[in-house]
C-alpha cells in the first residue's frame, strides 16, 4: 500500500506540469489584445497607446517560452502571480477562499451521502412498493431541479419570509469578532474556529448562513447517491450468497447490514468521493445566490475575465485536490473491500 | 374557545404593532450593495467607478461642485474658487491660485500643508500608470497626452526604453536629464507660495477646474509624510522614475488610504468584497450623519433584492431590466437619474487590414468594401433608418434619453435644438440609392453591426436598425454580432469592426472630454476610424476642437462646440448618436438626504444621508 501511495504521489508534479502547459497554451491561442482586456475594463482606458503600454508592462507579446519561463520561474520561487480578480496574490486569494468552500463541502457532503445511502437502501428493500416509488420520484425531482431555482426558493422562504437563514458568510458583528486580535484561527473554518474560541454567537451566526446553501446542495445532490445506492443494493440482494445467508436462517437485519450493504457500498464510495471532490471545486451558483465566499465563484470570474494567473493557479490547486481525492477513494476501496489489493 | 380567540387577537395586535413601529435596523450604518469592488485605492491609478466611490469619501479635492451643477464650484480644501474676477486666475488664464484651508487634519492626525498638495500633484503626474487617469492633468497643465510623450519631447529619452521592467535605469547617462526634466518642467508648474497653491498652465485650458473638482480621484490630496513612509516616491528629483508606470498591485497605496475626507478607511476586505468606512469625527467640514458605511459587492440581483427587502441593505444597484420589479415594492423608494454616459454607434471610414468581418470585401451583395462608410450617403442612410422614438419609448421603456450629438444633456454646447436625424425610411432609401454611385443599390451589401455581449440596450438598437435596413431593399443584409469584451477589444484595437456600439463615460464635466474623444483626428475613438476620417478631421474639425479648449469665454466656447457638432451632423461623421442611459436608484424609504449628482462615482452621497422613518 505504501509503495502504491508513494508512486501515485510521485506522479503529482508531472500531472501539475501537464495541467499548466495545457492551460498556458490555451491562453496563448488568444491574442495579446484579448488577454490585455483584463486590464482595459472600460473604453475610457483605450486612450492613445494604452493598450500597447499595458501589453508591454505585462509582457504579453513576448515569445511563448519567455512568458512560460517567467511564470515558471516565479512559481519555483513560490510566487503564483497576481490575481486581478481576487485583488491579491493568487496563492493567498485561493488559500483565503478555500476554507469557506471546504466548510460548505463538508457540511453538505455529510447529509448528501448519509441521506442518499440510507434512502437508497430503503428504496431497494421496498423495491417496487409505494415507498420506493415515492423516494425515486422525489429523487428525480431533486436531481432535475436546477440549483439556482431551488437556491432562490430557499432564500425566499428561509430568508425573505422567515428571516432564519441570511445570505453571506458572516454578519458584520461576527465578522468583527473573527477579525479581532483575540480570535485565534485554527482551521480557517469559522464554525470550528468559533467553537474552539468559545464564541457560540459567532458559531450561530455562521451556521445560520451555512444552512441555506447546505439545504440547497443536499436536496439537489442526494438523489445521485440514492440512485447508485439503490441499484447497487438491488444487485447485491439478488446475489446467491445473500440467498444462502437467508436460507441458513440468518436474521434479516444481519443479512442486510453485514452481508448486503457492505458489498453494495463500493460504488457508493466511488460516487461519494466524486461528490466530495466536486464540492471542493466550489459551487458557483450556490455561492453566488447566497453570496458566500468560495473558490467556485472566484474561479468562474477568473475564467470569464481571462485572468491567466488565477485560472492557472486555481487549476493547479484543483489538480492537487483531484489527485489526492482520487487516491483517498482508491485507498478507501481497500478498506471497505478486502478483495481489493493496491500493490 | 373564547380564550383562544383572545390570544389570537392579542398576538395579531402585537405583530401589527411590531411591524408598524419596527425600528430601523442599524440606524447608524449605511449598507450599499454594488456590483463591483474597487480596482485599486491609489487615487493616481484608480480609473473606475467602484474605486472612485471609495476615494471620494476618504480623500478631498481642492474644490467641489456646487449642488447639482456641472459648471459652478464651491471651495473645498481651497478657501476660494479661482476666477478672473477674484484675480486668482491670471496671465490670460494660464495661472490658477488656490488659497489652502488651514487647520485641516489627515486621518492619522497629521496637519495638511501646502507641501502635501504640491506633492500629490507631482506624484500623480510622475506616476502616470498605463491606462490610468493621469493623462487628464498632463494634458491640462502641459498639453501632452502622457508623461512618456512629454519626457520624450523635452529630453529625447523614451521612458519605456530607458527603464527596465523594475523601473530602474538601464543606462546611467539618462539620470541627469531625467532629474533636470523634473526640475525644469514639473516642479515649476505646481508650486506653493505660502499657503497659496499655484498652477502654471502651458496655455489656457477650459476644462481645468472640472478636472480638479471633487469626485476626480486623480486630483485628491495625499499626506506626503505618510505616503513616503509607506514607500511611495520620496519627493526628490533623483529616482522619481522608479515610481513611474507601476503595476497597480505594486503601489503602496493600493489598499491603504489616509486622507482628510469625511470618512476614514477601516477595511477593504477582498475576500468578502466589501469596503468598510467609518465617520471621521475630526472632519474639517460638515460631519456625516452615519457612523459606518459599507460598500459591498453582491453580484446576484436576486440576492441584493432579498437583502433590501429584509432591511439588511439600505440601497442596492438595480440594472435597467429589473426596473419593473422595484417600482411597486413596499417600503422602497426609487429615483431615476442620468449619469454622464453616452452610447453611440461608430462607423469606421476605413476598416483595418485583415478584418474577418467584411464578407467578400466587395460591394457584390455578400460583403462590404473596407471603406464602405467613407461614403457620406451610407452614413446618412443609417442615421435615417433608426426609429428613435419607438426605440426609446417602447423597446427601451423610456429608460434612456436621446441625445442629438456626442454631448450629454446639460453640457456646455449641448442644445435641445441641435439638428439631428429623424426616422425617415424614404430619405434612407434615397440616400442608399445615391451611395457608391448607385452601385450599392444595384448590388446590395452584407454588413455586420457589433455590440458587447451582455448589453441588451445595444443589442436591441442593432436589431432594430437591422430590421429597418433590410426592409428597404431585399439585397440589403445586416448581421448583428455580439462579442465578449476581450474579443470586442481585440477587434476594436485592430479596427476590424465596420460599425459598433460603445459608450463613453465622462471623466470630467466638460464638452472637451466628449468632443475630442469623438471628433478629433487623435481622439480616443476617432483616431481608430481610418485614415480617410483622420484626414477629414484634420481639415474640418481639429482646429475648432483645439481652439475651443483653449478659449476661456464660455459663450465663445459654446458656439465653437455648436459649430463642430453642426459639421458632424451635416456629414454624419462619427456614426449614430444614440442616448444616455437612465440609472435606477433603489433604496429603503427610511433613507433621508439622498441626492443625485451626475458626475458622482457610485450611487450614494454617504456624507449626507441618514436613516429615519418618514
Amino acid at each position: 500500500m505504501f509503495f502504491y501511495i508513494a508512486r501515485r504521489l510521485l506522479f503529482l508534479p508531472l500531472t501539475l506540469f501537464g495541467i499548466s502547459l495545457i492551460i498556458f497554451f490555451m491562453f496563448m491561442r488568444l491574442s495579446p489584445e484579448q488577454r490585455v482586456a483584463l486590464y482595459i475594463t472600460s473604453p475610457e482606458r483605450l486612450r492613445g497607446d494604452n493598450v500597447e503600454r499595458l501589453i508591454d508592462l505585462h509582457g504579453l507579446r513576448d515569445p511563448w517560452h519567455i512568458q512560460y519561463g517567467r511564470w515558471m520561474g516565479n512559481v519555483v520561487r513560490g510566487n503564483l502571480g497576481w490575481s486581478n480578480v481576487g485583488k491579491e496574490p493568487v496563492y493567498s486569494a485561493i488559500m483565503r477562499r478555500f476554507p469557506y468552500t471546504l466548510e460548505l463541502a463538508l457540511y453538505s457532503a455529510l447529509p448528501i451521502i448519509w441521506l442518499g445511502t440510507w434512502l437508497g437502501t430503503l428504496s431497494a428493500l421496498y423495491h417496487n412498493r409505494p415507498l420506493d416509488h415515492t423516494l425515486r420520484i422525489s429523487a428525480v425531482v431533486g436531481w432535475s431541479f436546477p440549483d439556482f431555482v431551488f437556491g432562490f426558493f430557499v432564500l425566499m422562504i428561509f430568508y425573505s419570509i422567515l428571516g432564519w437563514f441570511p445570505p453571506g458568510t458572516l454578519g458584520a458583528e461576527a465578522d468583527a469578532v473573527v477579525k479581532s486580535s483575540q480570535f485565534r484561527s485554527f482551521t480557517g473554518m469559522v464554525t470550528i474556529d468559533s467553537l474552539l474560541n468559545g464564541r457560540l454567537d459567532v458559531f450561530i451566526d455562521t451556521a445560520r448562513r451555512l444552512a441555506g446553501p447546505v439545504l440547497t446542495l443536499t436536496y439537489v445532490g442526494f438523489a445521485y447517491i440514492l440512485r447508485i445506492a439503490r441499484s447497487s443494493m438491488l444487485e447485491v440482494l439478488g446475489r446467491e450468497y445473500i440467498r444462502t445467508a437467508r436460507s441458513k436462517g440468518l436474521e434479516e437485519k444481519v443479512v442486510i447490514n453485514k452481508h448486503a450493504r457492505r458489498n453494495a457500498m463500493i460504488p457508493v464510495a466511488t460516487v461519494s468521493g466524486q461528490t466530495i471532490i466536486a464540492l471542493l471545486g466550489g459551487t458557483v451558483i450556490v455561492e453566488t445566490i447566497f453570496n458566500r465566499v468560495g473558490i467556485g465563484s472566484f474561479m468562474a470570474t477568473a475564467a470569464q475575465q481571462l485572468d491567466f494567473a488565477s485560472v492557472i493557479g486555481g487549476s493547479l490547486f484543483f489538480g492537487v485536490i483531484l489527485v489526492l481525492g482520487n487516491l483517498l477513494v482508491d485507498v478507501s476501496y481497500a478498506l471497505i473491500d478486502p478483495r481489493v489489493r493496491l500493490d | 374557545m373564547k380564550n383562544l380567540a383572545l390570544i389570537v387577537l392579542v398576538f395579531f395586535l402585537i405583530t401589527v404593532a411590531g411591524v408598524a413601529f419596527a425600528e430601523i435596523p442599524n440606524p447608524d450604518t449605511y449598507v450599499m450593495l454594488t456590483i463591483a469592488e474597487p480596482d485599486t485605492l491609489d487615487p493616481h491609478q484608480a480609473y473606475d467607478v467602484a474605486s472612485g466611490e471609495v476615494i471620494q469619501f476618504v480623500y478631498d479635492n481642492l474644490i467641489a461642485y456646487d449642488g447639482q451643477s456641472l459648471t459652478d464650484f464651491v471651495p473645498w480644501l481651497a478657501m476660494e474658487v479661482p476666477s478672473l474676477e477674484n484675480e486668482l486666475i491670471m496671465n490670460e488664464a494660464t495661472t490658477y491660485i488656490f488659497p489652502l484651508r488651514e487647520g485641516v487634519k489627515f486621518h492619522n492626525g497629521n496637519e495638511l500643508t501646502p507641501e502635501d498638495v504640491v506633492y500629490s500633484f507631482h506624484r500623480g503626474i510622475l506616476a502616470d500608470p498605463a491606462a490610468g487617469p493621469m493623462w487628464m492633468l498632463i494634458e491640462a497643465i502641459f498639453g501632452y497626452y502622457s508623461l512618456e510623450d512629454f519626457v520624450f519631447d523635452k529630453t529625447g529619452i523614451s521612458l519605456n526604453e530607458a527603464l527596465d521592467p523594475e523601473s530602474q535605469l538601464i543606462n546611467e547617462e539618462y539620470r541627469q536629464p531625467l532629474i533636470d526634466f523634473y526640475q525644469d518642467y514639473i516642479q515649476p508648474a505646481i508650486q506653493a507660495d505660502g499657503w497659496d497653491i499655484v498652477f502654471h498652465l502651458s496655455r489656457p485650458f477650459g476644462p481645468f477646474m472640472s478636472i480638479l473638482a471633487r469626485n476626480s480621484s486623480w486630483a485628491v490630496i495625499l499626506d506626503k509624510d505618510t505616503s513616503v513612509e509607506m514607500g511611495c516616491w520620496d519627493g526628490e528629483a533623483d529616482g522619481w522614475w522608479e515610481h513611474y508606470n507601476l503595476r497597480k498591485e505594486d503601489s503602496p497605496l493600493y489598499d491603504q488610504a489616509v486622507g482628510t475626507g469625511p470618512f476614514r478607511l477601516i477595511e477593504w476586505d477582498r475576500v468578502q468584497q466589501r469596503v468598510t468606512l467609518e465617520r471621521n469625527d475630526d472632519f474639517w467640514g460638515e460631519k456625516p450623519w452615519i457612523s459606518t458605511a459599507i460598500l459591498w459587492e453582491i453580484e446576484e440581483w436576486g440576492t441584493r433584492r432579498a437583502m433590501l427587502e429584509a432591511g439588511d441593505a439600505d440601497q442596492i444597484h438595480t440594472p435597467q431590466q429589473y426596473y419593473e420589479q422595484v417600482t411597486d415594492m413596499p417600503g422602497i423608494s426609487v429615483e431615476l437619474g442620468d449619469f454622464v454616459l453616452v452610447d453611440s454607434m461608430q462607423f469606421l471610414w476605413e476598416v483595418g487590414p485583415g478584418s474577418p468581418y467584411l464578407g467578400s470585401g466587395q460591394l457584390d451583395g455578400n460583403g462590404i468594401p473596407p471603406d464602405f462608410f467613407s461614403d457620406i450617403h451610407v452614413r446618412r442612410a443609417f442615421n435615417y433608418a433608426l426609429d428613435y422614438d419607438t426605440l426609446v419609448e417602447h423597446a427601451l421603456g423610456n429608460l434612456v434619453t436621446r441625445i442629438p450629438s456626442v454631448l450629454p444633456v446639460g453640457f456646455l454646447g449641448w442644445s435641445e435644438d441641435q439638428p439631428r436625424y429623424e426616422f425617415d425610411m424614404e430619405k434612407a432609401a434615397e440616400e442608399f440609392q445615391m451611395a457608391w454611385d448607385g452601385e450599392l443599390w444595384e448590388n446590395g451589401f452584407t454588413v455586420s453591426l457589433f455590440y458587447n455581449i451582455g448589453n441588451e440596450r445595444r443589442q436591441t438598437t442593432c436589431e432594430m436598425l437591422q430590421e429597418n435596413i433590410e426592409s428597404i431593399n431585399p439585397k440589403f443584409r445586416v448581421e448583428v454580432i455580439g462579442l465578449q469584451w476581450p474579443t470586442f477589444l481585440d477587434a476594436y484595437r485592430n479596427e476590424h469592426m465596420p460599425a459598433f456600439i460603445i459608450g463613453w463615460q465622462a471623466d470630467y464635466a466638460d464638452p472637451h472630454n466628449f468632443i475630442s474623444t469623438y471628433l478629433h483626428s487623435a481622439g480616443t475613438f476617432s483616431a481608430h476610424w481610418g485614415e480617410p476620417f483622420r484626414e477629414f478631421a484634420r481639415e474640418n474639425l481639429d482646429h475648432l476642437v483645439e481652439q475651443a479648449v483653449m478659449e476661456t469665454d464660455p459663450s465663445i466656447r459654446e458656439s465653437l462646440y455648436r459649430e463642430v457638432q453642426d459639421i458632424a451632423y451635416e456629414t454624419a461623421a462619427f456614426g449614430l448618436p444614440l442616448f444616455q442611459p437612465r440609472y435606477i436608484f433603489t433604496m429603503r424609504d427610511w433613507v433621508q438626504g439622498w441626492t443625485f449628482h451626475s458626475m458622482r462615482p457610485g450611487e450614494v452621497n454617504l456624507d449626507q444621508v441618514w436613516k429615519e422613518e418618514n
